[in-house]
């Protein structure tokens, strides 16, 4: 198997908050890998070192095998690493197409030259980004919705046009952070469904910061847990729902032995 | 019924204030020579008793009642639209109160005069003839009357017109009137058919390019110069616009692009002081590199800043470059405070460009090079993540864009456009000189870009029409151009918040600003 994403003692310090400590993670490729903790344990830092937004103090990220670490937002995403955020962050004022042609912004070559003058190539280019970008609309479901603004979509459909714009820039590693938030029983569960159809179809190595367990027990082979910036387990879901520490992590101490299965209930 | 009568006193006292502010200023006796020169009626015989002067002023202050009266009915008569009682009584207040307050004012200015105490001295618009003209030649009792009653009677005339018409029906929509005739005049048949069907819409824009080439072969030397000046700032404009429109980057030293341009065709055609009197052909473009090669230079290490912070550094970059070319040091180089004079013009076919005409078409092609220019790099990539980077810098730099580089190809072009303003505004001139590149001239384009609509290039040119063409126009209201002027730019920052041609992007903006329309999202979790 392949390394797809490793992190090498991950460090990211506030001042003298630890928010990353030194975090060792391995990424299988084409896995669904979990990032879990309770608030504020680090998981969206730990993201934003991974994309580039924030230097780490110490430690490396290797994206199959080559270091991350020093490059800018756009180069990561370059690398083939995209991502969505906890509350949707759409080019709000554009349409859906519009906002997977900007995703496919690093896959396309057009100068401003070539803008200018309209040569042959750019026009090509141009007419191929926009047949990938109706597909990729097609894929995640929004049939016909093309031409709507993002902001008129709702609520469900945004959440899967902020996935299709993370596709456009063809990622082999999709960072997603809590995909189902504020979603009802229902959509979550075609969101899992549409997670994993991700993964198989398209062959991307899928990195999930969930709060809801259901999800996050339904569709994860591998689970990290988080707590004050550090890593306190890592497993399958099975080996995590039985771990103390990590009840003791979300529960509180004392909690750990009584409520051996608290985490497999849904948040 | 008495929350009505409290409304309408407001506006009473309202409009009473501004009648006494606009005697105070002089306006009521310009207004009524103003509605002399409509009417051409300045030499007319005395009626009952009223010279002309008089009687149009009474004109315009009755119109002045008709609109407190219609706009006092309306406030006072609420959500109720059935009887007249109230709209009538309205107005009937709202006049009266209207009345009282000039009524006092033509009493105590008049009683003043009587006493020959100089009130013009301290408020230079009340001499003793206007005084006479706004009592309509009568003693104070009289003539405050006389306003009392005129006052009265068209605020109840304006209740009744504005009940009226309202029973018409065109007002009895909710919402701003002329916003909802204006959209739906935009909507309707027309108006889409134009925007929907390629080739009418070739057609009308073709009209509209002949009618533009057309105008300045009637213009006078004088038109065409302000038509030029308009030109200008078209080019300007557009340059600002991908700046501040597209890319989101608020540049405040825009001016110091232009002045760059300028300088670039001044230094190297004149005879003075440098006597290199290179081709006007060859210096143009050179003028263009060179602001652009500024422009990189300024933003590399700039741009790295956002908001406030780059409006400040770019406006002391706009200060810089204009107090560097007015400096003793560089006096030898720049010609200093008193500039650089004979700029040469172009020539074509060995025929000079002499008039102002000719440097019209000349502005006229370079600007549509450049809405050619603007229009093709909008709807490409490089616009697309320039328009990305104004929504969400954080998330399309997470999209793969390199913002420093897209910023600065932003900025370079901007003062690309800039430099060929300058250059064709000091040939033009046959002049260049610090006191062209102030401050104002920056914040001018960046008005024309805010009043025009940010982001669309109709837009652009529509404010460079309102903002240099219609001072000239205004130029005859004399003293008042500026008042008339600002209050034309309130109104239409009202009516129109997003720019008078907003692009449909920006304004959704402003509606969500404003919470006009409510988002989808609305009330759901997180």
């Amino acid at each position: 198997m392949t390394i797809a994403l490793e992190t090498r003692a991950l460090t990211k310090q506030f001042g003298g908050l630890t928010a990353v400590d030194s975090v060792d993670l391995i990424i299988q490729e084409n896995s669904i890998f979990s990032v879990i903790g309770p608030n504020g344990a680090g998981k969206t830092t730990f993201y934003n070192c991974i994309t580039g937004f924030y230097e780490p103090e110490a430690g490396d990220i290797l994206f199959y095998g080559k270091s991350l670490v020093g490059l800018t937002p756009d180069q990561v995403t370059y690398r083939g690493i995209s991502r969505t955020y906890q509350n949707i962050r759409l080019f709000s004022n554009m349409s859906a197409i519009e906002n997977i042609l900007i995703g496919q912004h690093s896959r396309l070559h057009a100068s401003w030259a070539e803008a200018i003058l309209h040569t042959p190539r750019v026009m090509k280019e141009e007419k191929l980004a926009v047949e990938k970008a109706r597909e990729l609309l097609n894929f995640v479901g929004l049939v016909g919705l093309g031409d709507q603004l993002a902001r008129n979509l709702p609520y469900g459909a945004q959440r899967r046009l902020e996935i299709a714009r993370a596709l456009g820039s063809q990622p082999r590693l999709l960072l997603l952070d809590e995909p189902t938030a504020g979603m009802n029983p229902h959509e979550t569960t075609d969101m899992m469904h549409f997670i994993r159809r991700l993964r198989d179809e398209l062959s991307i190595t899928i990195l999930l910061i969930e709060h809801d367990m259901r999800v996050v027990m339904g569709i994860s082979e591998q689970i990290a847990v988080l707590d004050y910036g550090a890593k306190i387990a890592e497993g399958t879901p099975a080996e995590i729902q039985g771990n103390p520490r990590v009840i003791e992590a979300y529960l509180g101490s004392g909690a750990a032995s009584g409520l051996n299965n608290a985490a497999a209930q849904p948040a | 019924m008495k929350k009505q009568l409290r409304l309408a006193l407001n506006a009473g006292i309202t409009f009473g204030l501004i009648t006494i502010f606009l005697f105070l200023i002089g306006f009521t006796g310009t207004a009524g020579d103003l509605l002399g020169d409509l009417l051409r009626n300045k030499n007319a015989d005395p009626f009952i008793g009223l010279t002309p002067q008089m009687l149009n002023m009474l004109i315009f202050l009755v119109l002045v009642g008709l609109w407190a009266g219609a706009y006092g009915s309306r406030k006072s008569k609420g959500q109720t639209d059935d009887p007249w009682a109230p709209a009538l009584l309205g107005g009937l207040t709202t006049g009266l109160v209207q009345g009282v307050f000039v009524g006092c004012l033509a009493l105590l200015v008049g009683t003043l005069n009587l006493q020959h105490v100089q009130i013009s001295k301290y408020l230079s618009q009340l001499l003793p003839a206007n005084i006479k003209l706004f009592l309509l030649g009568n003693s104070p009792v009289p003539g405050a009357l006389i306003h009392l009653v005129l006052f009265t009677l068209s605020g109840l005339a304006g209740g009744f017109l504005s009940r009226g018409v309202g029973r018409g029906g065109w007002r009895s929509q909710s919402g701003p009137k002329w916003k909802n005739t204006w959209d739906g005049f935009t909507q309707r048949s027309f108006f889409k058919q134009v925007r929907g069907n390629r080739t009418t819409r070739n057609a009308v824009y073709g009209a509209l390019l002949l009618v533009v080439f057309l105008v300045p072969l009637v213009a006078g030397q004088y038109w065409n110069y302000t038509i030029g000046t308009v030109g200008i700032y078209v080019l300007l404009g557009l340059g600002l616009n991908i700046v501040v429109g597209l890319a989101g980057l608020l540049d405040l030293g825009y001016v110091a692009f232009f002045a760059i341009g300028a300088y670039t065709m001044a230094l190297l055609t004149a005879p003075a002081p440098h006597h290199l009197l290179w081709s006007f052909w060859i210096v143009l473009p050179i003028g263009v590199v060179i602001a652009a090669i500024t422009g990189l230079l300024l933003g590399a290490p700039v741009l790295r800043m956002r908001g406030d912070y780059l409006a400040i550094v770019t406006l002391g970059f706009g200060e810089i470059i204009r107090i560097l070319s007015a400096s003793d040091v560089l006096t030898p180089f720049t010609g200093g405070p008193r500039g650089v004079p004979s700029v040469s013009g172009p020539t074509l076919f060995g025929k000079p460009f002499s008039s102002n005409i000719d440097f019209v078409y000349l502005i006229f092609l370079a600007v549509l090079l450049i809405i050619f220019v603007t229009n093709r790099l909008q709807n490409s990539r490089v616009g697309r993540a320039w328009e990305a980077m104004r929504e969400d810098e954080i998330v399309s730099r997470a999209m793969g864009i390199n913002t420093l580089t897209q910023k600065l190809l932003a900025f370079a072009i901007g003062a690309a456009f800039a430099g060929l303003g300058g250059a064709l505004f000091a040939s033009r001139n046959q002049f260049t000189g610090p006191e062209d590149f102030t401050l104002m001239v920056s914040i001018n384009v960046v008005a024309v870009v805010i009043v025009g609509g940010m982001g669309n290039i109709p837009g652009v040119i529509a404010g460079a029409l309102v903002l240099k063409g219609l001072p000239e126009v205004l130029r005859q209201l004399q003293d008042y151009r500026v008042l008339v002027f600002g209050a034309l730019l309130v109104v239409m920052m009202l009516w129109r918040p997003a720019g008078i041609i907003p692009s449909s992007r920006r304004k959704m903006e402003v509606e969500k600003d404003t919470g006009v329309t409510e988002t989808p999202e609305e009330g759901r979790g997180k």
